[in-house]
């Protein structure tokens, strides 16, 4: 540095700096930190994913910004903002979905809040008493997208990818049944009821239900489903006999569903076949009745006890039931009879045949003017009438029994009416008291004032009767009496001679100085004396014993 | 030009950056070293307004996400919380400790910001060879430089709590991408308020081109 400042042959610096490049290193930064911060922003905006809008009817435990959506535990959005919908109604909860789920908000997706649930099927939810609530998903089978949702108000009983089929069953009521309750197959759980509602007529209750994969394939064309629910308990020969299906099932309610064996053809069904929920496993597996006759009957007595559904029975076989108790007038002759429609399903009858006529019973049976003339003959040359029984005793119940009676009026059947009206016979207590009343009758016809003329006749000769016995006795009066007081005198004198007997006995024996008393009396006194003296005597011996030996000493 | 020279320079002398000493250039074109504590000699720091503008630029790009991202993620029980600055700041005001608040606004939201505003108004009267308050604007020069060494309070604080704060599977703390950014900001701050040359202040009224 020194040589420096001597020499002065070096070049002279300018002041204008070199041309340098104009644009310097150091803008690397700025660069840098822009395309980091750019980078990151359009992760932001590509990660960005929709957001949707849940309506719930209340939002319990969701809040802005805590509250995730999740999908199979994994979260997939998250709650920005819980406010009240415009009509202060529901509750808007907006979500910021995350873009991996973009494609899963779908128009058939599922939203609803998860809170812990404690049902009679099972408790669940647990989770988020830590966690909190938070919001479920299920994804949907839809391509459509979709931003605003209704949110469950129940968590959906299954999951989309639970392998499966769907059914539909329409029942009359819906029983014990609700939302989870299990369905059973061979007492298996195997699927569950899913959704309920009133059919739009109002008759009947379409209940929607899954069942699961490996026992959907049991149900085909000939699969009956039934109520399972609570003890089904019959008392047969054999004892009694209680079924249920599980405790659960008892709880909470149950369906069951099988196919009988007795039928041969049966066919695969689709999803979302309906079938008929029958009340309890046996009305299931009836036969189906493909062959159903009306008839209509007139009772002239009271229908008390009869109920719609009780049973007909042919010699004491079930073959049909009730349809209708009512009333029929005749406006011309005012008469009002009770009216009494029955549906007879033949088949079940043909069924009690034996083997051989159980063919040649089917094969009548499919013709209908087999049917007819079996039924005519049967009316009109058998007797076959209805009558109204007493089931039961004590409750009243009535049912209708169809029996034959040869000795029955002759009646005709008129196949043009409809329905047909099968002739009947007064019940067997109405038929008691119809004797009762030709009783009466007879006894009120009897000839009551001949009778009397009679009776009168019978008196008056009594009468003589009694004085003719009077008479009798007055002559037995004046004949005997005389004899009699004879025979009493002399019985008096008898008594007195034995009066005197007894008085000279007395004077012997127990008179006051009678002899013999005197000396019985002497004696008497010396057996006394003798016993004083022996007491004296053994007085001294105990004092002086000695004196036995000594004798007695003088004092 | 005055009668009185303004500034070393246009006296055609230089002062050593680190020394002060006031010293003759070795020559017209290559001012040379510093002859007591041999640091390197200059008119003017090279390309001192480039060099403050790229950084001062940078430190603003790093600001937006800075704010924007959350700093701190809180997770309780299985749920997380994400906090940005201003989000801390409106927790703390909403819950009442107001002072706080504003120690927190100013310290990470203003101070920051306030740098850069005052290195970009530095730099462009610098460029504009303004005239007047250069003493305020040397003073404001060396509040920033000062400011600067404080700005991290924020990242400390941050780092801290995430230490401190692992209660497993409770509760645990995580640093959020925005503390990153704003550890960015603060360096590029205080790196752009070292490139910025003072001298230059003084400059405008002599009209020396030492850009």
């Amino acid at each position: 540095m020194a040589e420096r400042t001597d020499s002065d042959n070096f070049p002279q610096a300018t002041l204008v700096p070199q041309k340098r490049r104009r644009i310097s290193i150091v803008w690397i930064v700025p660069l840098f930190a822009a395309v980091v911060a750019i980078g990151i922003a359009i992760q932001r905006i590509m990660s960005e994913g929709p957001t949707i809008t849940i309506v719930f009817r209340a939002a319990q435990g969701v809040e802005a910004g805590k509250t995730f959506i999740k999908y199979k535990d994994v979260n997939i959005g998250q709650v920005t903002k819980v406010q009240l919908a415009s009509d202060y109604a529901k509750v808007e909860v907006t979500v910021k979905m995350d873009k991996s789920a973009a494609g899963l908000i779908v128009e058939d997706a599922k939203f609803w809040v998860v809170e812990p649930r404690v049902t009679l099927s099972g408790v669940s939810g647990l989770s988020t008493l830590l966690s909190g609530n938070y919001i479920g998903f299920e994804v949907g089978k839809s391509d459509k997208k979709q931003r605003k949702f209704t949110g469950l108000e129940t968590p959906p009983a299954i999951t989309s990818e639970q392998a499966g089929r769907h059914f539909a069953l329409k029942a009359e009521s819906l029983g014990s049944v609700g939302i989870g309750s299990p369905i059973y197959y061979r007492r298996l759980q195997a699927g569950q009821v899913i959704a309920y509602n009133l059919a739009p007529d109002g008759k009947s209750v379409d209940i929607k239900i899954f069942v699961n994969a490996p026992y959907d394939k049991y149900v085909n064309s000939e699969t009956r489903f039934w109520n399972a629910s609570g003890l089904d308990v019959s008392v047969g020969a054999g004892g009694v006999d209680v079924r249920m299906q599980s405790l659960v099932a008892l709880l909470a309610g149950g369906l069951a569903f099988d196919t009988p064996n007795v039928v041969s053809k049966s066919e695969p069904v689709t999803a979302n076949a309906v079938f008929t929920l029958y009340p309890d496993q046996t009305a299931a597996f009836k036969q189906p009745d493909t062959i159903a006759a009306r008839y209509v009957l007139y009772f002239n007595e009271s229908l008390r006890g009869l109920s719609v559904g009780a049973p007909v029975t042919l010699l004491g076989l079930p073959g049909g039931e009730v349809t209708d108790v009512g009333l029929d007038l005749d406006p011309k002759t005012m008469r009002v009879r009770g009216r009494v429609e029955i549906t007879s399903y033949p088949e079940r009858l043909v069924a009690h045949l034996n083997e051989k006529q159980l063919a040649a019973g089917r094969a009548m049976l499919r013709s209908g003017q087999e049917r007819h003339a079996l039924m005519q003959g049967l009316v009109e040359r058998r007797g076959l009438r209805a009558q109204l029984r007493s089931g039961n005793l004590v409750t009243g119940q009535l049912f209708i029994a169809l029996d034959f009676y040869p000795d029955a009026a002759k009646a005709k059947i008129d196949w043009s009416r409809d329905p047909v009206e099968i002739p009947v016979v007064p019940s067997t207590v109405q038929d008691l008291e119809t004797k009762i009343t030709g009783i009466v009758a007879k006894l009120d016809k009897l000839p009551y004032e001949a009778i009397g003329t009679d009776v009168t006749k019978v008196l008056v000769t009594l009468n003589q009767t009694l004085q003719d016995a009077s008479k009798a006795v007055n002559r037995i009066d004046a004949d005997v009496t005389p004899e009699l007081k004879m025979i009493v005198g002399e019985l008096r004198g008898t008594i007195s001679s034995a009066d005197g007997v007894l008085k000279s006995t007395d004077a012997t024996l127990v008179g006051k100085d009678a002899p013999a008393q005197q000396d019985l009396r002497d004696a008497l006194q010396e057996i006394a004396r003798t016993a004083r003296s022996l007491r004296v005597l053994t007085d001294y011996l105990e004092r002086h014993p000695e004196a036995l030996i000594r004798g007695k000493v003088e004092e | 030009m005055s009668a009185i020279p303004a500034t070393a320079a246009e006296a055609g002398l230089l002062s050593c950056e680190y020394c002060h000493l006031l010293a003759r250039p070795a020559g017209a074109g290559e001012p040379g070293f510093c002859p007591r504590c041999g640091a390197e000699l200059s008119w003017r720091r090279h390309h001192s307004i480039q060099y403050t503008w790229a950084l001062v630029i940078a430190a603003a790009i790093c600001y937006i996400p800075a704010n924007a991202l959350p700093v701190l993620n809180t997770t309780t029980l299985g749920s997380t919380d994400s906090d940005t600055i201003i989000g801390g700041v409106v927790f703390l005001y909403t819950s009442g400790s107001w002072p706080l608040a504003l120690v927190v606004l100013i310290a990470s939201v203003m101070v920051p910001l306030g740098k850069l505003v005052a290195l970009a108004y530095l730099l462009i009267t610098v460029q504009k060879r303004s005239l007047g308050s250069n003493r305020e604007r040397t003073r404001l020069y060396r509040i920033v430089e000062f400011v600067g060494r404080w700005s991290m309070l924020d990242v400390f604080v941050d780092t801290f709590t995430v230490a401190l704060v692992q209660l497993s599977p409770l509760m645990s703390v995580d640093p959020g991408p925005g503390v990153l950014f704003f550890a960015a900001v603060v360096v590029l701050t205080m790196f752009a308020a070292e490139s910025f040359d003072p001298r230059l202040i003084w400059d405008s009224n002599a009209g020396n081109e030492h850009g």
